[in-house]
């Protein structure tokens, strides 16, 4: 397709979010535009894929192995998966083009790891996802995630939140290499702990983490090979919701999270998350 | 005996059944193809969309597509006259497929010309071991082949069939009249007869390149190179079930160079 990219797009005219008339080449569209944006926090990462081929109404599919017919230009990482206990060639998109062919995949959802190929088993990050339960408002949730902002800058660390795309809130923290999966998640376990006596919605344990009306503090992603939904990856929502890194300030009540779309997200100049891979910290753990 | 490295893959269903018979003696046999073309095949597509084309039947005088049912077959006995032929005139003549492989004379395998072989099938035996066995091992010893007729799928072929590793051939021939006879052509009729020293000049030449016969020092490069092509493209790009339509593509491509703008900077 010309000289500007090693991916030839097919089956443009395909309807992937049917309730906005949208078709994959607006999806492709979107892509190429968030690219600059975007590029950075996939680098080094495993890719793991939700494909929607035949649009967000029908089912979709994770897809973790490198597809059939993957272009040699792609790069690949292989690790053993302890889930599906073999090796797997994981797809890693450290460019514009990659992030393309998955886009013409119908790759709505890109998800990433939360340590780079360099250091597999170290991560890099930290992952709080705060999930709510309905009735919970996203009201209560930017509540909670201001909560938990405050307590980390009590402990001097810099914190980077995003909108999940659907009805959550996620926090990272980056992290120096010298912690290991275990450790990270019972980092984020005990702030859950701590959330879970200071607000009566919060709940820190799993088996509570349906109960109506709660705020679950999801730490079990801190884990190897397990992963979240990559910043500026768009969500298979009937709206095409994008989860979309903020400033802390932009969190005020009242704010939806429908309003970071497909639509809207490009219109977006700076990106929040900037630096943020240069800003690693120590935590303090036992 | 040395091995084939490269020979193709035996096929799992037999194409023919029927039995070899010598007189009164009869050895029931399964034919398989012994002979398969590694050519490539292309599909021919549309250059503009990729999608495949399909033939259609389409009469000169009325540019119209006609249906198969609306066909008839003809002889063109000169150029543009037809001599019209319905089904049943052809099925007529047609001679019946036959299930007997009728061998009625044994010759010397060397002595058929190579230039008369057409095509292979391997003959196995069809619950006549015994029998199977008795003839390939008395022909291999003898240094014969068994000559007669067969038909299969309505054509009648002249057919030789010899022992080739443990298993019998059937061999099916030309006729006389497909084959060309060369004495006739104009440039053979005046060569000269070589001389002395030149012969034995031209036979040292041919003594110090003399060798055993191995086909597997002849290789296919072409096709080669053609599974290496198909592997790469297969490795390198999503099939085109549907090329999209081209406005919308310069859109993305609009898109594109911003993007790889933004990103050089």
């Amino acid at each position: 397709m010309d000289d500007l990219t090693k991916v030839s797009f097919t089956n443009l005219e395909k309807i992937l979010f049917p309730a906005l008339d949208l078709n994959k080449s607006r999806v492709i569209e979107y892509y190429i535009r968030i690219a600059p944006l975007m590029l950075g926090s996939l680098k080094n990462r495993v890719i793991v894929m939700n494909r929607y081929p035949d649009g967000v109404n029908k089912d979709g599919f994770y897809e973790k192995d490198a597809p059939k017919g993957i272009p040699q230009w792609v790069y690949t990482f292989n690790t053993y998966s302890e889930k599906a206990h073999r090796e797997i060639d994981y797809v890693v998109c450290n460019d514009l083009d990659t992030l393309l062919w998955m886009a013409n995949l119908a790759a709505l959802e890109i998800n990433i790891t939360l340590s780079t190929i360099d250091k597999y088993d170290t991560p890099d990050l930290v992952f709080f996802d705060i999930d709510p339960e309905p009735p919970c408002s996203f009201d209560d949730v930017i509540d909670i995630a201001l909560l938990l902002k405050e307590k980390l800058d009590e402990l001097n660390l810099r914190s980077f939140v995003k909108t999940s795309g659907k009805k959550g809130l996620h926090v990272v923290l980056p992290i120096t290499d010298n912690y290991n999966f275990k450790q990270t998640r019972e980092y984020v376990h005990q702030f859950g702990k701590f959330l879970a006596r200071e607000s009566d919605i919060v709940v820190s344990e799993f088996r509570n983490s349906r109960d109506p009306g709660t705020i679950f503090i999801d730490y079990l992603q801190n884990t190897r090979g397990k992963t979240m939904i990559a910043p500026y990856s768009l969500r298979a929502q009937p709206q095409a919701t994008v989860s979309t890194p903020l400033e802390w300030r932009e969190l005020k009540k009242g704010l939806r999270p429908e309003e970071f779309n497909i639509f809207t997200v490009i219109q977006r100049k700076n990106d929040p998350w900037e630096g943020l891979m240069e800003s690693k910290q120590s935590l303090e753990v036992e | 005996m040395k091995n084939i490295k490269d020979s193709a893959k035996p096929s799992h269903r037999p194409v023919w059944s029927g039995s070899i018979t010598i007189g009164l003696v009869n050895v029931p046999v399964k034919l398989y193809i012994m002979i398969r073309d590694q050519a490539f095949s292309f599909r021919l597509l549309h250059k503009e969309d990729g999608q495949p084309l399909k033939y259609e039947r389409v009469c000169v005088k009325e540019d119209k597509v006609v249906d198969w049912k609306d066909t008839v077959k003809g002889y063109e006995v000169r150029k543009d006259e037809f001599i019209v032929f319905k089904k049943e005139e052809l099925d007529a003549i047609r001679p019946e497929s036959d299930t007997r492989i009728r061998l009625d004379k044994f010759v010397s395998l060397l002595s058929i010309d190579p230039i008369y072989f057409d095509n292979s099938y391997i003959l196995v035996p069809d619950r006549s071991e015994e029998a199977y066995s008795l003839m390939m091992t008395v022909i291999a010893q003898m240094g014969k082949a068994g000559m007669g007729k067969v038909t299969m799928r309505t054509k009648e072929y002249p057919v030789v069939v010899h022992e080739y590793r443990g298993a019998l051939i059937l061999t099916t021939l030309r006729y006389a009249n497909e084959v060309v006879n060369p004495s006739g052509m104009e440039e053979l009729s005046q060569l000269k007869k070589p001389g002395k020293k030149e012969m034995e000049l031209a036979e040292k030449i041919i003594k110090d390149l003399s060798g055993e016969f191995d086909i597997n020092e002849y290789r296919d490069g072409y096709r080669e190179k053609m599974e290496k092509l198909i592997e790469t493209k297969m490795k390198g790009e999503v099939v085109v079930a549907q090329v999209p339509k081209k406005e919308e593509v310069k859109e993305l491509m609009v898109a594109l160079q911003e993007t790889i703008k933004r990103l050089k900077k």
